[in-house]
């Protein structure tokens, strides 16, 4: 590509990949410092966080906070300070040494540093049924979908912080829950005190050491579970079915590209939060060794951030658009 | 521009709040029917859209045909509103 054509795209300060907790959290304070700031999001601006009903252990919220509420806050937040969202999708990345070269939805952007922050997504559970009755009854939203569900039955898979969390939030509409969890219960001590209030009230039964083996559908709807417990075929007979059995990375996008990845798909990165190739950063959910709270996802954003800093100041001035 | 939008939501849907939020982008207003607050109107948005989800968005174009798209889809919405 010759010069004219090279400075015919636009370029950025920074760009974000992902508006989750740690993007959001970053943004805020790169534009703080100046540093001009574009967010891609190709999904929910506040990430998982913004469809989880509450999110009861972020600091600074003695009774809890709504997850859509806190990622409305954290976008207005960054807003503020100048940071610009587009709803769009970034599909490749490529080193050209000063500038990173991003293929996105809204065409070709170069940008001095790159923030990944894709976060995750909800994982399958892969069982037969699953895929086919997907939003005919097999769900992973519980605040795009419970309402769906008034007076009804529902069984929800998994034993850990979110499936617990989910599940109390759907007995608000159902009848019934039948917790199925693979092995024990991993949500955090409060959450199982909260839960057992809702087990004492009739509402959830909870069924340890059960392994979902098929969803079943009649008329393209779920008709009931089957599982397997101690070595027995066991069934749930349910309106539908939420499945929260841990995080998916959001990394399919990197698999071309020189970054590095871990066997997991999260990518690697070093102390400074910087990935193998130098200006590109990682933060949040997607980043190898992370904990998957949002509490540590905004620490890691201004982590990043800062860090950001340091490397372009280290580097040519910001541009002028 | 769509002769009308009409978008299914519940007040807990992070996805619903996204579909809203680019329309008003673009600068296209939108009719809400809000399922916790009209659950009665709940069938209809499983049968226009196949799918016990929201957000269902429903836009009608100027010859009158449909277009129903499912959850917070852009790919599609997108041009649907064009």
């Amino acid at each position: 590509m010759d010069e004219a054509a090279v400075q015919d795209i636009p370029t950025h300060d920074v760009i974000m990949i992902g508006a989750g907790p740690a993007a959001l959290s970053a943004a805020i304070y790169t534009t703080r410092e100046d540093i001009e700031t574009l967010l891609f999001e190709r999904g929910v601006i506040g990430g998982l966080a913004a469809v989880t009903d509450k999110i009861d252990n972020y600091p600074g919220f003695p009774d809890g906070v709504e997850g859509l509420n806190l990622a409305q806050d954290l976008q207005k937040q960054a807003e503020r300070f100048g940071a610009v969202i587009e709803l769009g999708e970034v599909t490749a990345i490529e080193d050209e040494g000063e500038f990173k070269r991003l293929e996105t939805t809204s065409g070709t952007m170069r940008a001095r540093a790159v923030l990944i922050a894709t976060g995750s997504d909800y994982k399958k559970i892969g069982v037969p049924g699953e895929l086919e009755l997907y939003g005919r009854g097999v769900h992973y939203c519980a605040t795009c979908d419970g309402a769906f569900y008034r007076g009804k039955t529902l069984a929800v898979i998994g034993g850990g912080n979110s499936a617990v969390q989910e599940a109390m939030f759907l007995t608000r509409f159902t009848t019934h829950i039948d917790l199925v969890v693979r092995s024990t219960i991993k949500a955090s001590d409060v959450l199982q005190q909260d839960l057992q209030k809702f087990v004492d009230d009739g509402k959830i039964t909870i069924h340890l050491g059960t392994i979902t083996d098929e969803i079943v559908g009649v008329d393209n709807a779920v008709d009931k579970v089957m599982a397997t417990k101690d070595g027995q075929k066991v069934e749930f007979k349910v309106d539908g079915v939420f499945v929260f059995v841990g995080l998916s990375p959001n990394s399919q996008f990197l698999k071309d590209t020189p970054v590095e990845l871990d066997e997991v798909g999260l990518v690697l990165s070093n102390e400074d939060l910087q990935t193998n190739l130098p200006g590109v950063f990682v933060a949040g959910d997607i980043r190898s060794g992370a904990t998957m709270q949002v509490a540590s996802a905004v620490g890691e954003g201004a982590t990043a951030a800062l860090k950001i800093r340091e490397y372009l100041e280290g580097r040519a001035h910001p541009v002028q658009n | 521009m769509p002769k009308n939008i009409t978008i299914f939501t519940t007040n807990t849907c992070g996805y619903c709040v996204m579909v809203k939020k680019y329309l008003t982008a673009k600068g296209l207003g939108y009719e809400e029917v809000n399922l916790d607050q009209s659950p009665h109107r709940q069938a209809e948005a499983l049968s226009l859209s196949g799918a016990m989800t929201v957000p269902v968005t429903v836009v009608t174009k100027n010859d009158d045909t449909r277009e129903v798209i499912v959850g917070y889809n852009l790919a599609r919405l997108a041009p649907a509103v064009a």
